[in-house]
C-alpha cells in the first residue's frame, strides 16, 4: 500500500517538475507541452466529442481484428498440433513468417483493401494470429504423457482427447498468448491507421503532427496507453477467472 | 479356466534390444497377482501387454480367452501418479470412464459416491486434485480405475510414492474394494512386503524373463497383525531370495 502511494506521488512529482522545468526555462510547447496543457486537451477533446468517434473506431478496429487473429490462430495451432505431417509441412513457413516485419506488409494492405479500417483490421488480425497458433501448438503438445496413456486406456475418441483433455490442460499456455496478442492487437491497430487509417487514434496522431500539435499528441499517447491498460487488464481477468482454481493445485 | 493368459509375450525397441522375453504366466479369475522386480527390469511394459497399450512383439496376451489387440472395457488400469485432471473435480474424474462413453446418470454418480466412501474420501467430490493430499489423489485414482467395474484390474506401482502408512491404508482399500467384486488383479510392485500382503502369488521379473513364482498362502482377510507374523516375514525373506537368484525351489522351469 505505502509503495503504492510512494509510486502515485512519484508520478506526481514527475509531472509537476516537468511542468515547472518547461514554464521556468521557456521550452516551446512545440517540442514538449505542459503537462497542464495535455490534460487540457485530453478533458476537451473527451467532454467535446472530438475524441470519442477515434476511440470508438480503434476499439473496434482492435477487437474486430482480435477476434479474427485470435479465431483463426487458435484454429490453426490445434490443426497444426493434431495433424504432424500439417505441421513438418507448414513449420518452416511459420518460422519464416514470425520473422517478417507484419507492419511492413500494411502498404500492401492498402493496395489490396484500401484506406480505412479493412486494411487496419487485416494488419491487426495477422499480428495476433501468431501468438495464438505459436501457444495453442505448444500447448495442445505439452500434454502429460501419462494423461494421454489414461485416454487412451478409456478408449477416448480424439475429438474426446483434443476437447477434454489438450484443450483444458493447454489452456494456460493459450491464454498466455491471448494475453500478448491483446496488446499487440492495440500496436497493430494504431500503427495500421498510421498508415492507411482515416480515423482513429493513430489517423488523429498523424493528423496532430500534421497541424504540429504535440500537445494533442500527447493527449493521444494517454488515451492509447489507457485503452492499452483496460483491454491487457480484461484479459488478464479472463485468464484469472477461466483458472480460477483447478490449476492451481 | 484362467481369465488372463500371457503365451510366449516378447516385447523388444529397435536399438533397445529385448525388453520382454518369451514370457508366460496366467492369472486365474478372481486371484490377486503380484510382479516384483527392480527397475527397468520390463514390469511396466509387461503390464501394458496385458493392458493393450502397447502390442507385444512375440507371442499373445488372452483376456478370457480374447487375444489383446488394444485398450478393452473389461480393464481397468492405475498409473504409477494419479494423473487426475486438476480442472475437473473429484466426482467429475471419477466418473471420467462413464463420461468418455455416455452421459453420467444418476445412477452412475451414486455409485461413484459410494466408492468415494469406500476409500475414505466421502464429502470430498466437489473439491479438485490440487487440493488434495497425495494419498487422497492416489484414492481417487485407485477408484476411478474401478468404477465401470473392470473384471481386470492392472496397477503400476500405484502406492511407490506415498508414506508407509498411507500406504499400508490404500493396500487394505484395495483389497477391500477387489473383494467386492472378486476383481482380477496383476499388480506391478518392486516393494516385497506389498507384494506378499497383497498377492495370492507372486512373480519375480529379472531381465525381461520371469525367474520365479512364489505362492502366498496367507489366509485373507489379511490384516494389520499379518504383517508382523513370522510367517509373513519368512516369505518376505523367500521372496528376496528369490529375487537374488538363490531360492532354488520356485525356480521357474524354461523351455529353452
Amino acid at each position: 500500500m505505502i509503495i503504492r502511494l510512494a509510486s502515485a506521488l512519484l508520478f506526481v512529482l514527475l509531472l509537476a517538475g516537468w511542468e515547472v522545468y518547461c514554464r521556468a526555462a521557456g521550452v516551446s510547447a512545440l517540442v514538449v507541452p505542459l503537462p497542464s496543457a495535455v490534460l487540457r486537451t485530453l478533458w476537451d477533446g473527451l467532454a467535446g466529442g472530438y475524441l470519442l468517434p477515434h476511440l470508438w473506431v480503434t476499439t473496434v478496429e482492435m477487437a474486430m481484428g482480435l477476434a479474427a487473429g485470435c479465431t483463426v490462430g487458435f484454429l490453426a495451432g490445434v490443426l497444426l498440433a493434431e495433424v504432424p505431417v500439417l505441421r513438418r509441412l507448414f513449420y518452416p513457413y511459420i518460422v519464416a513468417s514470425q520473422v517478417v516485419p507484419k507492419l511492413a506488409l500494411g502498404p500492401l494492405f492498402i493496395v489490396w483493401f484500401g484506406f480505412g479500417m479493412t486494411s487496419t483490421v487485416v494488419i491487426t488480425a495477422l499480428i495476433c494470429f501468431f501468438p495464438l497458433l505459436e501457444n495453442t501448438m505448444t500447448g495442445l503438445q505439452q500434454v502429460d504423457p501419462n494423461k494421454r496413456e489414461l485416454f487412451r486406456m478409456l478408449r477416448a475418441t480424439r475429438l474426446q482427447t483434443l476437447l477434454r483433455l489438450k484443450i483444458p490442460s493447454g489452456l494456460p499456455v493459450i491464454l498466455a498468448g491471448l494475453r500478448v496478442a491483446v496488446v499487440l492487437a492495440l500496436v497493430g491497430a494504431v500503427v495500421g491507421e498510421f498508415i492507411g487509417g482515416r480515423q482513429g487514434l493513430g489517423a488523429s496522431i498523424i493528423a496532430a503532427q500534421g497541424m504540429m500539435d504535440s500537445t494533442m499528441m500527447f493527449a493521444l499517447f494517454i488515451v492509447i496507453t489507457l485503452l492499452g491498460m483496460i483491454v491487457y487488464q480484461a484479459a488478464a481477468g479472463l485468464e484469472r477467472w477461466l483458472l480460477r482454481r483447478p490449476w492451481k493445485g | 479356466m484362467s481369465f488372463v493368459t500371457i503365451e510366449q509375450a516378447g516385447y523388444g525397441v529397435p536399438r533397445g534390444g529385448t525388453i520382454l522375453d518369451r514370457i508366460d504366466w496366467s492369472i486365474g479369475e478372481g486371484e490377486f497377482h503380484a510382479l516384483v522386480g527392480r527397475s527397468g527390469c520390463g514390469k511396466t511394459t509387461l503390464l501394458k501387454l496385458v493392458a493393450g497399450l502397447l502390442p507385444p512383439a512375440t507371442g499373445i496376451v488372452r483376456i478370457q480367452g480374447e487375444p489383446v489387440r488394444g485398450p478393452g472395457a473389461q480393464v481397468g488400469f492405475v498409473f504409477q501418479a494419479p494423473t487426475l485432471l486438476e480442472w475437473r473435480t473429484v466426482l467429475d474424474n471419477l466418473l471420467l470412464p462413464v463420461s468418455l462413453k455416455r452421459r453420467p446418470q444418476p445412477a452412475d454418480r451414486r455409485k461413484a459416491e459410494e466408492l468415494l466412501d469406500l476409500v475414505g474420501l466421502s464429502g470430498l467430490a466437489g473439491r479438485y486434485p490440487g487440493e488434495l493430499s497425495g494419498g487422497q489423489q492416489s484414492r481417487v485414482a485407485l477408484a476411478r480405475a474401478l468404477v465401470t467395474e473392470p473384471p481386470l484390474l492392472l496397477l503400476d506401482e500405484p502406492f511407490a510414492a506415498l508414506d508407509a502408512i498411507t500406504r499400508e491404508e490404500l493396500q487394505d482399500d484395495l483389497l477391500r474394494l477387489c473383494a467386492r467384486h472378486r476383481t482380477t488383479v496383476l499388480f506391478v510392485t518392486h516393494d516385497i512386503a506389498e507384494a506378499v500382503y497383497l498377492a495370492d502369488r507372486v512373480a519375480v521379473m529379472e531381465g525381461g524373463r520371469l525367474s520365479h513364482a512364489l505362492p502366498v498362502p496367507l489366509a485373507r482377510p489379511r490384516g494389520r497383525d499379518v504383517r508382523y507374523s513370522p510367517r509373513f516375514n519368512a516369505l518376505c525373506l523367500e521372496l528376496r531370495r528369490a529375487m537374488d537368484g538363490k531360492a532354488e525351489s520356485v525356480a521357474l522351469e524354461r523351455a529353452s
